[in-house]
């Protein structure tokens, strides 16, 4: 892979059309997923799929322009909601995690609607999928293209800041 | 007239203000700088007040106050509030507003995070009244370790310095460690008595006979007392106090001399009702009690560091608090509590007093100092009084301390004949050391004359800063004088089975006895040690024998550990994917198609089934079986990587043709996707590496061992997973959850499709702890795809630029 070499202009076109169709599959698919097919898991990989191909389109930093926040931080949103959705019957007494639903009929385009707690607990899921697929899959491309893997920012808020190598021998050779 | 109601909330108060503080101060500390300790002050003020009006107007009778919290594991948060709780929430209410106090003036501006520092504060002291007032056993070993991470942090709060760093590692590995022991030993009880209820198992065993009690009983105590040994530095875990040292002077004089070490002695006076008439109990506690005891104060005159030296003084006094605890017979203890408050009075000010010592002079060391009493006339004066309270001299707390005990100790000869002798020797033993210390202390620190390099360094303490002390130093005085008052408040508080004591029985003069001839004659021998230590003029030169530093042998095992893990990781081959990979797969197909074979030849399961039916020929299932083969053959015979990758991933996908015949479309949609990121990430991965290492791969291709004998497991690993599909579907199942979730998923979870319901509903517990592992591996991964391996000449030079997976980039090089 030659990821130096200018994008094709034809992947461009076709990466931007794709890019809203995928989404939108992944949406109904998050949305329907209590009754048929789909769920939060599925949904997510499918948007991951979808950055990750204006990624391959339009770069990296384009693509981060378009997300516009580090992917990890979707993931610690996303766990932030799946944490949060169980708690709502909590403060009526019930156990942590008891799920409330409503049924929504004759919603436009959709037609039938679940909603409730599974489906905030779902979203929980979709964005933990995506913000860790995005993340690590980030990295790896942004180190194939030669650059760092980590940006300095980054460096600060997820090394360990004793970096000791437990390489043999390295210890004694090196006393830093 | 008091409802029995307030009793619970002042406690409630006690324990949750902390608890509730600790957001507020967390939030306005940066704003607030060193000031935010005004709000941080009301919880142990306010809590203070709250359980001296509940104690006073309400008197200490026993109650358990719960309220449920996991019923059908036994786990209720259940408050057990008497007398004992009390005054141990008393002392820590108490000593915390002081310390509180002596922190706003002693982590002046010049230090940061001041609201870091009260939130752990804070955190640690709702911590210690939790697991004081607990009657939950589970409750209070769950309080018992956030005491011990809370005061992990308070230790480390200054980590920038690798002496802290170990202090706080040893402090929290050795305390957790012997915390689990203490779990062990609640997990028995439970299994003993059917309850974690401590209030329940008080009662229960009042009612058992002593023989009766059987090996779990006795493992219990045995687990607990070491729990209790950890956390209080008891011999051989002493040596974690004396490295905690490295804590914020504040954070030693609370943690480490009125609250957290006391713990264990804690621990030991509320379950000596359980225990106390036990074989093994009195000699257990007594040994190891009296053993410290002698070894602390004679590490403390062999240190030279003010606080080394108050935490060995420390570590001795808590080995006698433990050896009366474990001494002390079936009927109760007399004088614990007057024993607990001596030492909180003196050694809380003496810490503090060594901290005003650091802040004032720049140093600790008792070798550097000299002649302060000169400068500041009133710290001499404060430390003087601590140090008499410490020496036990008449006219102090720690006096009266001494001669009830030895009084006591006489009492029990004829129970417990040779333990209360030992302990009698021991604590005039200790006397006389302790004696020699404080003069020693007095003499280097206060008096002599003062080093040049002192008064350069030289600034006044405020007031502020030596309040607190003078309030702890005058509370030993006045208690030692009129010994009445404290007895008149400690009265209230006794315990019924673990205390009999009579009001009134403390009193300034005794009288010319035995108890007072030994006093004196205990501190005329320590006078005389002082002055041939000093007249030798050896004494800065003594140091600790290397054998008994266990503290660095301890460090030296911990840091041992990953080389033993690398080595280790050496030995299974898991620092090698490709031999790992073999050594997994080969071992868990032999495993479980042994045990196929087993079963099937023991005539467990069988084949029966299995006829030509099963393998009924349909063209199209055939035809994509024949395009799975081809890419999996195709994966192994090409040479390039992505081509070989690709028709792999070919296989992958077609795979779910079969998942939407048998109808699982959830099961074929996860598969496409995974397929698709799993495919884009490798391929990633290769753009990683260099041409020049998969072409010399190509050319040097050639069959050797390990591709034998990675065909010999695959092949392997087809026919055990072709078996146990086979088996599996043959024969009938014990149990048919899926039936139940197909069933339920519409009435419980209002959904249907089940596959979806059980993951976010029924298991929904589950899912939630796979996304938080996804969460916690993601970082896991940045970290590791941080620290890429380094040659030694980067190491040397720094570093190169960019990750190389441990491969050189020869080729990228413009």
């Amino acid at each position: 892979m030659n990821s130096h070499a200018p994008p094709s202009i034809i992947l461009k076109f076709a990466a931007g059309g794709a890019f809203f169709i995928i989404n939108l599959f992944a949406f109904a698919l998050l949305l329907r997923g209590h009754n048929l097919p789909g769920g939060g898991f599925i949904a997510g990989l499918v948007t991951a799929i979808s950055l990750l191909l204006a990624n391959l389109a339009y770069g990296l930093e384009q693509t981060h322009r378009i997300l516009r926040v580090d992917p990890a931080r979707i993931a610690f949103v996303g766990l932030a909601v799946a944490v949060g959705s169980g708690l709502y019957r909590v403060f009526a007494g019930e156990p942590y995690l008891t799920q409330v639903n409503w049924h929504l009929h004759h919603v436009p385009v959709f037609g039938e609607v679940h909603v409730g707690t599974p489906l905030v607990f779902d979203i929980g899921v979709y964005l933990v999928v995506i913000g860790i697929c995005c993340k690590i899959l980030f990295i790896l491309a942004q180190s194939t293209s030669g650059m760092r893997a980590l940006v300095a920012s980054e460096a600060e808020v997820y090394a360990s800041p004793l970096e000791e190598p437990v390489e043999d021998g390295s210890r004694e050779e090196n006393p830093v | 007239m008091v409802t029995p109601l307030f009793m619970e909330t002042g406690v409630l108060i006690a324990l949750i203000l902390p608890f509730l503080l600790v957001p507020v101060v967390g939030f306005f500390g940066p704003r607030m700088g060193a000031r935010v300790a005004w709000l941080a002050l009301p919880a142990p003020a306010i809590g203070f007040a709250a359980l001296l009006h509940g104690a006073i107007s309400h008197g200490a009778t026993p109650q358990v106050a719960e309220w449920q919290w996991i019923p059908y594991l036994g786990v209720n948060f259940s408050l057990l509030i008497d007398g004992f709780s009390l005054f141990f929430g008393l002392v820590v209410a108490g000593v915390g507003a002081l310390v509180v106090f002596y922190s706003r003036h002693y982590l002046d501006d010049h230090y940061e995070h001041h609201g870091r520092f009260y939130a752990y504060l804070l955190l640690f002291m709702g911590a210690m009244q939790g697991t004081v007032f607990s009657n939950n056993l589970l409750l209070l070993f769950v309080f018992w370790e956030l005491t011990g991470i809370s005061s992990f942090l308070l230790i480390g709060f200054f980590h920038h310095e690798s002496v802290t760093r170990t202090g706080a590692r040893m402090a929290l590995l050795v305390t957790a460690s012997t915390g689990l022991l203490l779990l062990v030993g609640v997990v028995m009880l439970r299994q003993w008595g059917g309850t974690f209820d401590l209030s329940a198992l008080l009662s229960m065993r009042a009612d058992a006979d002593v023989r009766d009690l059987g090996a779990l009983f006795t493992g219990a105590m045995v687990c607990i007392a070491l729990g209790a040994f950890g956390k209080s530095a008891q011999f051989p875990f002493h040596f974690w106090l004396p490295n905690a040292m490295a804590a914020p002077t504040p954070v030693s004089a609370y943690l480490h001399s009125a609250t957290m070490v006391k713990l264990g002695v804690f621990l030991c006076g509320r379950m000596s009702p359980l225990f106390a008439d036990m074989g093994w109990w009195t000699p257990l506690l007594a040994s190891t009690g009296i053993v410290t005891m002698l070894l602390g104060a004679w590490f403390a005159l062999l240190s030279h560091d003010l606080k080394s030296i108050f935490a060995y003084s420390t570590v001795s006094t808590l080995g006698m608090l433990i050896a009366y605890y474990g001494l002390a017979p079936g009927t109760g203890a007399k004088f614990d509590y007057l024993h607990i408050a001596s030492h909180v009075f003196f050694k809380g000010c003496l810490f503090m007093v060594a901290g005003i010592v650091d802040h004032t002079t720049g140093t600790r060391d008792v070798r550097q100092l000299g002649g302060l009493g000169r400068r500041v006339p009133v710290l001499a004066l404060i430390c003087g009084l601590a140090l008499a309270s410490m020496a036990s001299l008449p006219g102090t707390v720690g006096f009266i301390s001494k001669e009830m005990l030895l009084k006591e100790s006489g009492d029990w000869f004829v129970t417990q004949g040779v333990g209360a002798r030992l302990l009698i020797a021991a604590v005039l033993l200790a006397t006389v050391f302790k004696v020699a210390l404080s003069l020693r202390v007095m003499r280097s620190v206060f008096l002599g004359t003062e080093p040049p390099a002192l008064a350069a360094n030289y600034h006044r303490p405020g007031w502020g800063v030596l309040f607190p002390p003078m309030v702890l130093a005058a509370a030993g005085v006045v208690f030692g004088v009129v010994p009445s008052l404290l007895s008149r408040l400690l009265y209230p508080l006794r315990v019924d089975g673990m205390h009999n004591f009579k009001a009134e029985a403390l009193a300034f003069w005794h009288g010319w006895n035995l108890e007072l001839g030994l006093s004196i004659g205990s501190m005329l021998l320590g006078v005389g040690l002082f002055m041939v230590l000093h007249r030798r003029g050896q004494w800065h030169t003594y140091h600790i024998p290397g054998i008994l530093r266990f503290d660095l042998g301890f460090t030296r095992m911990v840091e041992a550990l990953p080389g033993q893990a690398k080595w280790i990781t050496r030995l299974s081959g898991a620092d090698s994917p490709l031999n790992y990979l073999l050594i997994m797969m080969g071992f868990l197909t032999a495993l479980t198609g042994g045990m196929m074979l087993w079963l099937l030849f023991g005539g467990h399961l069988q084949l029966a089934g299995l006829t030509s039916e099963n393998f009924t020929v349909k063209s199209l299932r055939i035809f994509v079986g024949i395009i799975i083969i081809l890419s999996v053959i195709g994966a192994m015979v090409l040479s390039r990587w992505t081509t070989r990758l690709v028709s792999l991933s070919a296989a992958g996908f077609l795979v779910t043709f079969y998942f939407v015949l048998y109808r699982a479309p959830d099961l074929a949609l996860t598969q496409i996707l995974v397929e698709t990121v799993t495919l884009l990430a490798v391929l990633l991965l290769l753009g990683r590496f260099p041409e020049s290492v998969e072409k010399s791969e190509i050319e040097n291709a050639r069959w050797n061992t390990r591709k034998t004998a990675a065909a010999v497991i695959s092949t392997g690993v087809g026919l055990v997973v072709f078996g146990f599909i086979a088996l599996c579907t043959l024969n009938p199942h014990p149990d048919k959850i899926g039936y139940y979730f197909l069933e339920a998923s519409k009435p419980f979870g209002a959904g249907t499709n089940a596959v979806n319901v059980i993951l976010v509903d029924f298991r929904g517990f589950d899912t939630l702890g796979e996304i938080t592992v996804l969460v916690i591996a993601m970082l896991g991964c940045l970290g590791l795809l941080m620290r890429y391996k380094r040659t030694p000449e980067e190491l040397k030079e720094g570093d190169m630029g960019e990750p190389g997976m441990g491969i050189h980039h020869e080729d990228s090089q413009p």
